[in-house]
């Protein structure tokens, strides 16, 4: 009788893979818990399997490593976990004997966990954490949307939370004008900050009814949820501390109970408490006295964080502070994009996220509603963002568009003009700012016709003498310096480059002679290079076959795959161009239609 | 019947048997009677009739009712006043009601009293009798004294005409029959009966839908009171509560109730400190953060371009695809921001990204951005490994089938070609002139000419036999030598060998050449260098499947060794007396002079189809049949030191240029492949190849390609025979 395939004398320890790696069930097996409380240790401590390079216990297992493994079984949550388990029979116990005194009793004193330390440890610094914001940030997002249910365990405080944190977060940003790019998507709205470096993007949904569906486990994105809300926490903490702001924010509790959480957030961060004091004493005369009584004591505490004889002067030494520190250039721009813009939004508009957009970008914002900081009808509002099929009455003083425009405003990086958004108009294409056109190897065109207005706004940076009678006439303007600056940038670079070769051909030569080869007839190796650069291209093509013939298996394989990725990627530039072709045919034939038609 | 009674806007019903209807006012009368009228379910009428209402049902209450209203112990004083008020009241007439036993279990309310009516008495007492007993009678009843009250005089109808002419209020006078007398009916009393006739309650300030107020406890019995006695435990200590009070305090002496709630630590504090430094690294295994969630493209937004959105045969043709092919988002237009709707996946996309963030096993991967250029081995660049053939320059026609093999003349003005047609020709290489044509008739399968120029015979094969041609080139010395060397008196055979059997050499007279009659077919010819000894192959001869034969002494021997499989070709070393046989899987290299093999080569190909040797005789080429060319370095080792697999079908030829580091392989998918294949002096150096040229122009007849291929003996031309019939001349 053979030995078996992997035989092991008794008393000999394993060793490689074997030794390292333990399937889910050994490892439950280890640590003495439940699938379900494994699961939530995994995604507390962030442990996640691994793939071993060799699978021991064959390829339909999942292994984690033993150390992963270890790390879960030292932690003090796994403890608290089984005390929870152990106290939670004791309730359910008591509540069989029909012992309601007792059962309530203990569940007043249920124990139960924090996660600090468990953040501690998975991210030692500030940056590990901001590194990886992106899914809580998107996840608390989602269920700040969601509707509190019972029956999925979601409670209305999580819900609460969720969206206070959110406003936090957006509050931040928008005061530190760390926004950089926004995008509206079918699935939400995509925003893109940088923190300390760190890019991170998040998607908020859209404010609408979300859509629940059966086939999701809610335990687990709950769980998810639970670590997500501390990691904010914390993480909205330190944000707050770095700019010398108390956290949690004491909100107006006026402007709360009119969801306009963000404008009290600025609010906060404004600290120009004159106005919140008077603001609510003329609201909190219909109120009950035990609500004017918790508001007064709110601004109490308010006014008590603050230096006691000028209001906001700590805001604004922080501010600049911070203006002198650490704003680069990028943030200086975002602040100026919308200055000198009173932009005001009308009532059918995504409120909550152009309140958070607008000011991030230097903008005032105003809305229709109760606690708005000026009403509609005030004279200096610039813009107001409309997005219904006709607009009723119309201030001549301000311009009418729609939401869009202020998220390509963004993307762009400066004031496009506003006649493509105008009311009842169909806006321009709503392009991603995270696809690089170059690279994709297609440029839509409204991506061509805003980098032109960015080069004429390049080029001319001061605002066009202020005749602004005629927009139209100014745009265009814009767009002949744009192409003019084109030409010029691209003759410059044909020049760059004809420079660079010769000089690279003049270093060639100096080496050649280094090395002894006599240099015979500069000029016409000169000639003939020139002429042979035109050639290469095309004797390299047929080349391409032969040379591939010398390249081990492997590299010929990954040198197939890149060929065929280049390849998928033309074939969906093709596409593209193709359908643009058909819709300009179409739209060409139609408009001939119509002229016949009309003749 | 039943007995109803109203009180404070309450209507109460009672199942009695019977009902007692005591006229002691006409306006009661009345006011009973259009209670009846106005709601059709007296039951439920609800409104609170007054006070000559409740008169009348107070009265028709027995004393003895009343009483035991008493006992049963009812709830409120007021309840109790009223019942002694009516008892007082109508004392009187308790006689009379006693006649109407009603079995009593009533439920009586309270009534506000609310007119000084109620004072007045009525003034007969006859009680509920029909007034026609007293019909004939002259008087109507008695008083309270008992004295009888005599009837008044009628007034007539003309009189009474009058009245009502002269008398304006004469309408509000009503004949009381039971008291005979004339009412007249007070205003509030006429509207209450207005009320009555609308269906309304009589009295405007009742609010007929006030909110219900249930002044009894009903909790689980079965009726609103108990007369049971008050308990006793009602007035001693509980006992249980001492003991429950005493459990609170051992409680609270324990500690286990805590009155001052813990203190709430703030949720939130400065976790990572001030100073980012302050980084003490776990020992930990390395964190590999999740890959994050793809970007959004153009094709994402609400609003996309109208390139990117997929025409409706695209999304249909979507359903075809495989599921994981299928393109997971299909790009739609919003007209406007108002029109965007909830995204449907929300939830569940956040859901799959939570599996993939705990559940899938994480690798942290080198992404690869390389440039496929530098994949490209360092090769020296073909412009410096000139000249090579790359371009077709002559094209040799006349042939009518498809050209099998070719050779070419060692001084390489000639070409031979031997072709399916049955004929051998001879070209001119520089002009394409067809020098001369032997029709054989059979498809001759190889050509080969001697490689001494002095001895211009060419060797070609047709089925199982091998013609020695002679060309007729050379000067006349030449020609008689060859003459002689090509005639065979007669038919000589070796008696010494049993070869007799397998192989002869005859003279063939119609060709003037020898003919050497193999038993098998043959596959390859293969000259020495020497241009005497030809070898010839047969893979079927089984142990004489490899043949040498000597031309000057007409002798053949088979190769003294035993194959290991097929013999496909043979080739002798150009310098040495080393002797190559390739079978399908292996080279054996022999050695002539010591009678031994040398080496085995290796090629690990599945069927070689052809071998060729470097002119210096340290390398080797061998072509297969699965498009592979192996190259030997025989100092290396027995495996091949390179394998290139180019072809896509079979390698016909494989061949060297004799002068110059070329080789060439051609194949079934009509291209010629050129090599530049170095081999260099020094053995510490490997051969270099170098991939220069595809040559195409040949087209595929009956699935056959490029049939064979030669260098030419000085120039860095290279001859290709086609399957197409063409032979094809490839200059530098």
């Amino acid at each position: 009788m053979g030995k078996p395939k992997h035989y092991r004398p008794p008393g000999k320890k394993k060793e490689g893979n074997a030794a390292r790696y333990v399937t889910r069930s050994q490892a439950i097996k280890i640590l003495q818990v439940s699938l379900s409380d494994f699961r939530k240790l995994c995604i507390h401590k962030g442990v996640f399997p691994r793939e071993p390079k060799k699978k021991v216990k064959g390829n339909h297992h999942t292994y984690y490593h033993l150390k992963d493994v270890m790390y879960i079984l030292h932690d003090p949550l796994l403890e608290k976990f089984r005390e929870i388990r152990a106290y939670q029979r004791k309730i359910k116990k008591a509540k069989a004997k029909k012992n309601d005194e007792l059962a309530k009793l203990l569940l007043s004193r249920a124990p139960s966990y924090r996660l600090d330390m468990v953040i501690r440890d998975r991210y030692p610094t500030f940056i590990d954490a901001l590194r990886d914001l992106d899914d809580p940030l998107t996840m608390v997002h989602l269920f700040a949307m969601l509707p509190a249910i019972d029956r999925l365990k979601i409670e209305v405080k999580r819900i609460h939370n969720c969206r206070r944190l959110c406003h936090e977060w957006q509050a931040y940003i928008s005061r530190t004008h760390k926004l950089r790019k926004a995008f509206v998507a079918v699935k939400g709205i995509y925003y893109q900050a940088e923190v300390d470096g760190q890019k991170i993007t998040w998607l908020a949904p859209h404010a609408r009814q979300q859509v629940l569906t059966d086939d999701v486990d809610f335990n687990v994105m709950l769980t998810f949820l639970e670590f997500y809300e501390a990691l904010l926490g914390f993480v909205n903490f330190q944000l707050y501390h770095s700019i010398n702001v108390k956290y949690p924010p004491i909100l107006d509790p006026r402007l709360e109970a009119l969801a306009a959480d963000l404008y009290a957030l600025s609010r906060y961060f404004d600290a120009n408490h004159r106005a919140v004091i008077q603001e609510p004493r003329v609201a909190g005369s219909s109120r009950s006295e035990q609500e004017q009584e918790e508001s007064d004591l709110r601004l109490a505490q308010l006014q008590h964080q603050l230096p006691a004889n000028e209001p906001g002067a700590l805001m604004h030494l922080v501010q600049d502070a911070s203006s002198e520190i650490e704003e680069d250039e990028t943030t200086r721009n975002c602040k100026i994009l919308f200055q000198n813009k009173k932009i005001f939004l009308s009532r059918e508009v995504p409120r909550e996220s152009l309140l958070f957009v607008i000011p991030a970008f230097g903008g005032i914002v105003s809305w229709e509603g109760d606690g708005a900081p000026f009403a509609e009808s005030d004279d200096s509002i610039t813009h107001q963002i409309v997005d219904r099929p006709t607009q009723g009455h119309v201030y001549l003083s301000r311009e009418y568009v729609q939401p869009q425009w202020v998220y390509d405003c963004i993307n762009a990086r400066i004031i496009l003009p506003t006649e493509p958004y105008m009311v009842g108009r169909d806006p321009p294409p709503h392009l991603s700012p995270f696809v690089d056109d170059e690279a994709e190897g297609y440029v839509p065109d409204y991506a061509k016709t805003i980098r032109q207005l960015q080069a004429a706004a390049k080029s001319d940076i001061q605002p066009l003498p202020g005749t602004g009678n005629d927009e139209l006439d100014n745009s265009q303007n814009m767009l002949a310096e744009g192409f003019i600056n084109r030409t010029e940038a691209m003759e410059a670079a044909e020049k760059k480059q004809e420079m660079m070769l010769l000089e690279k051909q003049y270093h060639n030569e100096l080496k050649m002679e280094l090395q002894g080869v006599s240099s015979i007839n500069k000029l016409n190796s000169e000639d003939t290079k020139s002429k042979e650069q035109s050639l290469p291209d095309v004797e390299e093509q047929s080349a391409e076959d032969p040379s591939r013939l010398m390249m081990s298996r492997k590299k010929r394989g990954l040198y197939k795959a890149i060929e065929m990725g280049k390849q998928q990627k033309k074939e969906r530039v093709e596409k593209l161009k193709e359908r643009k072709r058909n819709i300009e045919a179409a739209q060409k034939s139609e408009k001939k239609h119509r002229k016949a038609q009309v003749s | 019947m039943r007995k109803i009674s109203t009180i404070e806007g309450y209507i109460f019903f009672f199942s009695f048997q019977c009902f007692t209807l005591v006229k002691k006012k006409a306006n009661e009368h009345v006011i009973f009677l259009s209670l009846f009228r106005a709601g059709d379910s007296p039951f439920f009428f609800p409104c609170r009739c007054g006070l000559p209402l409740v008169s009348f049902l107070s009265g028709t209450m027995s004393h003895q009712e009343s009483q035991k209203l008493d006992n049963v112990n009812p709830l409120e004083t007021r309840v109790e006043d009223v019942i002694e008020r009516g008892d007082n009241d109508f004392l009187d007439d308790n006689h009379d009601q006693d006649e109407h036993s009603e079995s009593s279990q009533s439920h009586q309310a309270v009534d506000e009293s609310d007119s000084s009516e109620d004072e007045v008495a009525p003034r007969n007492t006859i009680g509920d009798v029909p007034l026609e007993w007293y019909k004939d009678e002259k008087h109507i009843g008695y008083d309270i004294a008992g004295r009888k009250i005599t009837k008044k005089e009628r007034q007539d109808k003309l009189d009474s005409f009058l009245a009502s002419a002269d008398d304006s209020k004469n309408w509000r006078k009503i004949y009381d029959e039971y008291n005979d007398e004339e009412v007249e009916l007070t205003k509030e009393e006429i509207k209450h009966i207005r009320r009555l006739l609308k269906g309304k309650a009589p009295h405007a300030e009742f609010d007929p839908y006030a909110p219900y107020v249930d002044w009894f406890k009903w909790d689980d019995a079965k009726h609103p009171l108990s007369n049971a006695p008050e308990p006793k435990r009602r007035f001693i200590p509980s006992k249980w509560e001492s003991k429950k009070v005493v459990e609170y305090v051992r409680a609270i002496r324990k500690g286990l109730i805590k009155f001052d709630q813990p203190k709430e630590e703030p949720r939130f504090y400065c976790l990572w400190g001030d100073d980012s430094s302050s980084a003490d690294r776990t020992k930990h295994l390395a964190y590999i953060p999740p890959p994050k969630p793809k970007l959004p493209g153009h094709e994402e937004s609400y609003n996309p371009s109208l390139e990117y959105i997929p025409t409706q045969e695209e999304i249909n043709s979507y359903q075809l695809m495989y599921e994981e092919d299928r393109p997971k988002f299909i790009p739609k237009k919003f007209t406007s921001f108002r029109s965007i709707p909830a995204y449907e996946n929300a939830i569940k996309d956040s859901f799959e990204r939570c599996l993939d963030l705990y559940l899938c096993p994480r690798v942290r991967k080198k992404r690869i951005n390389i440039d496929p250029e530098s994949l490209k081995p360092k090769l020296p660049s073909r412009k410096d490994l000139r000249p090579y053939p790359s371009t077709c320059y002559l094209d040799y026609r006349g042939h009518e089938g498809a050209v099998l093999s070719i050779s070419v003349e060692p001084s390489g003005q000639w070409i031979a070609s031997g072709s399916k047609d049955g004929t051998v020709r001879i070209w001119e290489v520089e002009t394409g002139r067809c020098l001369r044509v032997w029709e054989i008739g059979e498809a001759v399968q190889l050509v080969a000419w001697n490689p001494l120029p002095e001895l211009p015979v060419l060797a070609a094969s047709v089925g199982a036999d091998v013609l020695i041609l002679n060309t007729g080139f050379g000067n006349e010395e030449e020609q008689k030598r060859i003459k002689e060397l090509l005639h065979i008196g007669t038919p000589t055979t070796d008696d010494s060998d049993d070869m007799s059997s397998f192989l002869s050499w005859i003279q063939d007279e119609k060709y003037d050449c020898i003919r050497l009659r193999h038993y098998r077919t043959v596959s390859s010819i293969e000259w020495h260098r020497k241009g005497d000894y030809l070898s010839t192959v047969m893979p079927a001869g089984e142990s004489r499947a490899v043949l040498i034969h000597q031309l000057s002494k007409r002798l053949t021997q088979r190769l003294p060794f035993k194959l290991h499989g097929l013999p496909v070709s043979s080739v002798f070393h150009p310098t040495r007396s080393i002797f190559f046989v390739a079978t399908k899987k292996n080279v054996r290299v022999y050695d002539l002079l010591k009678q031994k093999l040398i080496k085995k080569l290796e090629t690990q190909l599945r069927e070689v189809s052809s071998i060729a040797v470097h002119p210096a005789g340290d390398n080797l080429i061998v072509g297969s049949k699965e498009g592979k060319l192996c190259w030997f370095d025989m100092d290396l080792s027995s495996k091949p030191y390179k394998t290139l697999k180019c072809h896509p079908k079979d390698i016909t030829k494989v061949a060297f240029h004799r002068s110059y580091p070329l080789f060439a392989s051609c194949s079934d998918d009509c291209t010629a492949y050129i090599f530049h294949g170095m081999v260099y002096a020094d053995l510490n150096q490997n051969p270099l190849i170098v991939p220069l040229e595809i040559l195409r122009g040949h087209t595929s007849y009956d699935g056959r390609g490029v049939m064979d291929c030669k260098f030419h003996p000085r120039q860095p031309w290279l001859f290709t025979a086609g399957a197409d019939s063409s032979i094809k001349l490839y200059c530098h």
